[in-house]
C-alpha cells in the first residue's frame, strides 16, 4: 500500500511544482513589460492627477478644483477644446469617406492596379509628420505648388487652408489614411467573397449590398478604425502645430505652449488630463461595444 | 420550371483555358450533376451560369433568353454555396426574407413565404435564431430556403453538402432530392462526390480539363462509361494491360474475344464483376480482405504482380495468400482514352484454367 502511494504523492508533488515553476516563469516574462507600464503610464496618470488635485502649500496639501474650474470658464481654453474636438470629428469622417471606398476597392478588387493602390494608400506612412507638414506648406500654402500652377493659367489664387483649422485637417488625414485603410481591409477581410455573391444572387446591389451586408459585417473594424483615429488625432502635436492656427489652437500646441512658454505647469498637466480623460470615454465607449456585439454572439 | 442551354461557351484565366467549347441542355425540372475531379472546371461552369463569372465565348439561354452578360442579380437563378454564406449579423428568418425585402413585396406577404420556406426545409420554429445558433446541416438547410424563398428558374448548388459528415450529408441529399421534385426546379449540382452524384442526379455530366467527357443518366454512366477516364472515375475499376491478336485478349487470365484491331489495350473490370473461388492450383492470390459489412473487398496479386479488387458477398471466407481462381462477368476494352468494345462473356467460365 505504502510503495503503491509514494510514487503516486511523488507525481504529485512533482505536477505541483511544475504548476508553480511555470507560473513563476509566466510571471517572470510578463514582469518586465508590467513594470514599464506602470512605471510609464500608470503611474504618471495618477500622478498627474493628483497633481491637479491637490495643491502643495506651506500649510500642507490641500483637495482643489481651481484648475479646473479656470479652464471650462476659459473662453480661449474652450475654444481650444472645440477646435479640437471639430477637428477630431472632422478627420473622422473624412478619413471614413476617403478610406471605406479605398479599402471595399482593395478587397474586391482583382485587377493589378489594386497593388500599385495599395503601395500608393501605404505611402503617407513611410513620410514623417514635419516632412509631410512641409510639403503641405510647399504645396498648398501661400504661392506653394498650387499657386503657382494658377498663377500660370491665369487664374486667381487659393484661400490657402495653412494656419486655418483646415491645415492640421488636410496633414491629419493624409497621415493617417495608411493606418486607417489597413484596418479596414482588414476588417473587410471578414466578410467572405460568398456571403457577398449571396447578396448579389438575393438581388443586391451595390448600395444595399454595401448597407446591407458589408456595413453590419465590419461594425468592429469601423469601431476600431473610430477609436484609432480620435485617440490619435486628439494628441496629435507636430501637425497641428505647424499647419494649424495660432488662435484658437489644437490641445497638443496649446499644452506645449502653456507648459513651455506660460510655465504654467499644473495648468498644463491639467489641460492633459482632461484631454485623457476624453480619450478615455472614447476608449470605454470601444470596449462597451466589442464586448456588447462579444456577448450577443454568445 | 425553366430550360437551361448552355451553347458552346469557353472560359480563360491568365490565358489558361479552364472551360472549352461546352454545350450542355438541362430540361425543365431536370436535376442534372457537374462531377469531376478539382479543376475540372465544374464550379466555374456552375458560377458562369450564376452570372459571377462571364464566358469569353458562347452563350447561356434559360427559357431561350440570352442571360450571357446579365449580372447575377438580375438573373433568374438562386445559389446555395458551399459555406452555406449565411449572413451572420442576419437571424434565420432575416436571411430568407432579404431577397424579397430587396424586392420590396409587402411583409404579410414575406412572412408568408418565409414560414413556408422554412417549413419545406423542417426548421419551422427555427427563424428567429441566428444563424450561428445552427448546426452545420440546419445552416445549410437555411442557405436551400433563401435560395428557394425567391423561385428561382434555375437552382444552383455548389458542393453544398461538402463540409458536412456523411450521414448528415446523405440525409440531407435524400431531402433535397424529395423538395427538387416536390417543386420541379430545375437544378445544376456540382460536386466531386460520384455517389452524390449517382444518388441525386437524372443525369450527371462528367467534366475533365474543362472538357465533357460524357453526359448519361447514373447507371448508363456507371455500366457503360464511354472514356476510360469516366471509366476509372465513377466508382472503382481494374484495369488490365494486355494485346489483342486475331480479336482475342492475350491476358493470361481474362481471354476475352471482341471485334477490336490488334494492338495494345486495356480491359476494364468492375470489382463486382469479378467472382472469386479458392483454387489450389491457380497463380492468383489473396493479398488482403477488408470487410465493409455489406460486401468484402478482396485485394488479389496476380502472378506478374498486378492487383486487382474484387467485390464479394459477405459470407467469403478467404485466407491471406489463398491461391484463388477469378471469373469475370463483364470486361470493357479500352484502348488509349476510347473504348473499343464491352463484353459480356456469354460463358463465364473460370478463366483461370483456359
Amino acid at each position: 500500500m505504502t510503495d503503491m502511494a509514494s510514487p503516486d504523492s511523488n507525481v504529485r508533488k512533482d505536477g505541483f511544482a511544475k504548476r508553480h515553476g511555470r507560473g513563476l516563469t509566466g510571471l517572470l516574462l510578463v514582469a518586465a513589460p508590467v513594470i514599464l507600464l506602470g512605471w510609464l503610464i500608470i503611474y504618471p496618470i495618477f500622478n498627474a492627477v493628483a497633481r491637479t488635485l491637490f495643491v502643495n502649500s506651506d500649510a500642507g496639501a490641500s483637495f482643489s478644483l481651481d484648475t479646473y474650474q479656470r479652464f471650462f470658464t476659459d473662453s480661449y481654453s474652450l475654444a481650444n477644446l472645440w477646435l479640437t474636438l471639430w477637428v477630431t470629428v472632422v478627420c473622422a469622417a473624412l478619413l471614413m469617406a476617403i478610406c471605406l471606398p479605398l479599402a471595399l476597392y482593395l478587397r474586391f478588387a482583382k485587377s493589378r492596379i489594386a497593388a500599385v493602390v495599395q503601395g500608393l494608400a501605404l505611402f503617407p506612412m513611410f513620410v514623417p509628420s514635419v516632412i509631410l507638414a512641409y510639403a503641405l506648406i510647399r504645396t498648398i500654402g501661400p504661392n506653394g505648388g498650387v499657386d503657382l500652377v494658377l498663377n500660370a493659367i491665369g487664374l486667381p489664387k487659393i484661400n490657402s487652408p495653412y494656419l486655418t483649422p483646415w491645415g492640421p485637417v488636410i496633414g491629419l488625414v493624409w497621415d493617417n489614411i495608411p493606418l486607417t485603410t489597413l484596418m479596414l481591409v482588414a476588417g473587410l477581410g471578414g466578410v467572405s467573397d460568398n456571403a457577398v455573391e449571396a447578396a448579389r444572387d438575393a438581388g443586391a446591389r451595390h448600395v444595399a449590398l454595401l448597407r446591407h451586408i458589408i456595413l453590419p459585417q465590419i461594425g468592429n473594424a469601423m469601431l476600431v478604425v473610430l477609436s484609432f483615429t480620435v485617440l490619435s488625432i486628439f494628441s496629435a502635436f507636430t501637425l497641428p502645430y505647424v499647419l494649424g492656427p495660432a488662435s484658437p489652437e489644437m490641445m497638443g500646441p496649446f499644452m506645449q505652449r502653456t507648459f513651455s512658454q506660460v510655465q504654467d505647469t499644473r495648468m498644463a498637466v491639467t489641460q492633459a488630463v482632461i484631454t485623457f480623460v476624453i480619450c478615455a470615454g472614447f476608449g470605454a465607449f470601444y470596449v462597451r461595444s466589442i464586448a456588447k456585439n462579444r456577448e450577443a454572439r454568445q | 420550371m425553366a430550360q437551361l442551354t448552355l451553347k458552346n461557351i469557353g472560359k480563360s484565366f491568365d490565358g489558361t483555358d479552364v472551360i472549352r467549347d461546352t454545350s450542355l441542355d438541362v430540361k425543365d425540372g431536370e436535376l442534372v450533376c457537374l462531377l469531376g475531379p478539382s479543376g475540372s472546371g465544374k464550379s466555374t461552369i456552375l458560377r458562369m451560369v450564376g452570372g459571377f463569372e462571364t464566358p469569353d465565348r458562347g452563350s447561356i439561354l434559360i427559357d431561350g433568353q440570352d442571360v450571357t452578360r446579365i449580372p447575377p442579380e438580375k438573373r433568374p437563378t438562386g445559389m446555395v454555396f458551399q459555406s452555406h454564406a449565411l449572413w451572420s449579423h442576419m437571424s434565420v428568418a432575416e436571411n430568407i426574407a432579404f431577397g424579397l425585402k430587396l424586392r420590396r413585396m409587402p411583409r404579410r406577404d414575406i412572412q408568408a413565404k418565409v414560414a413556408e420556406a422554412l417549413e419545406l426545409v423542417g426548421l419551422a420554429d427555427y427563424g428567429k435564431r441566428r444563424v450561428w445558433q445552427l448546426s452545420g446541416g440546419q445552416q445549410q438547410r437555411v442557405a436551400i430556403a433563401r435560395a428557394l424563398v425567391l423561385e428561382p428558374k434555375i437552382l444552383l448548388l455548389d458542393e453544398p453538402f461538402a463540409s458536412l459528415d456523411q450521414h448528415l450529408r446523405e440525409h440531407l441529399r435524400e431531402e433535397l432530392r424529395d423538395i427538387q421534385r416536390r417543386l420541379g426546379i430545375t437544378t445544376l449540382f456540382v460536386t466531386h462526390g460520384q455517389d452524390e452524384a449517382l444518388a441525386l442526379a437524372d443525369r450527371i455530366v462528367v467534366l475533365q480539363g474543362g472538357e465533357i467527357e460524357q453526359v448519361a443518366s447514373p447507371d448508363h454512366m456507371y455500366r457503360a462509361p464511354e472514356t476510360r477516364f469516366v471509366a476509372g472515375f465513377i466508382g472503382s475499376m481494374n484495369f488490365l494491360a494486355c494485346d489483342m491478336r486475331g480479336g482475342r485478349s492475350d491476358h493470361p487470365l481474362f481471354q476475352i474475344s471482341a471485334p477490336v484491331n490488334d494492338g495494345p489495350v486495356e480491359l476494364a473490370i468492375r470489382p463486382e464483376a469479378i467472382t472469386v473461388a479458392p483454387d489450389a492450383n491457380a497463380s492468383s492470390r489473396v493479398h488482403r480482405t477488408t470487410d465493409y459489412g455489406t460486401h468484402i473487398l478482396v485485394d488479389i496479386e496476380l502472378e506478374d504482380g498486378t492487383r486487382l479488387k474484387a467485390m464479394c458477398p459477405p459470407s467469403t471466407r478467404l485466407a491471406t495468400g489463398e491461391p484463388v481462381g477469378l471469373k469475370a462477368s463483364h470486361v470493357a476494352v479500352f484502348r488509349g482514352t476510347e473504348k473499343l468494345a464491352d463484353v459480356t462473356p456469354s460463358d463465364t467460365r473460370e478463366i483461370e484454367h483456359v
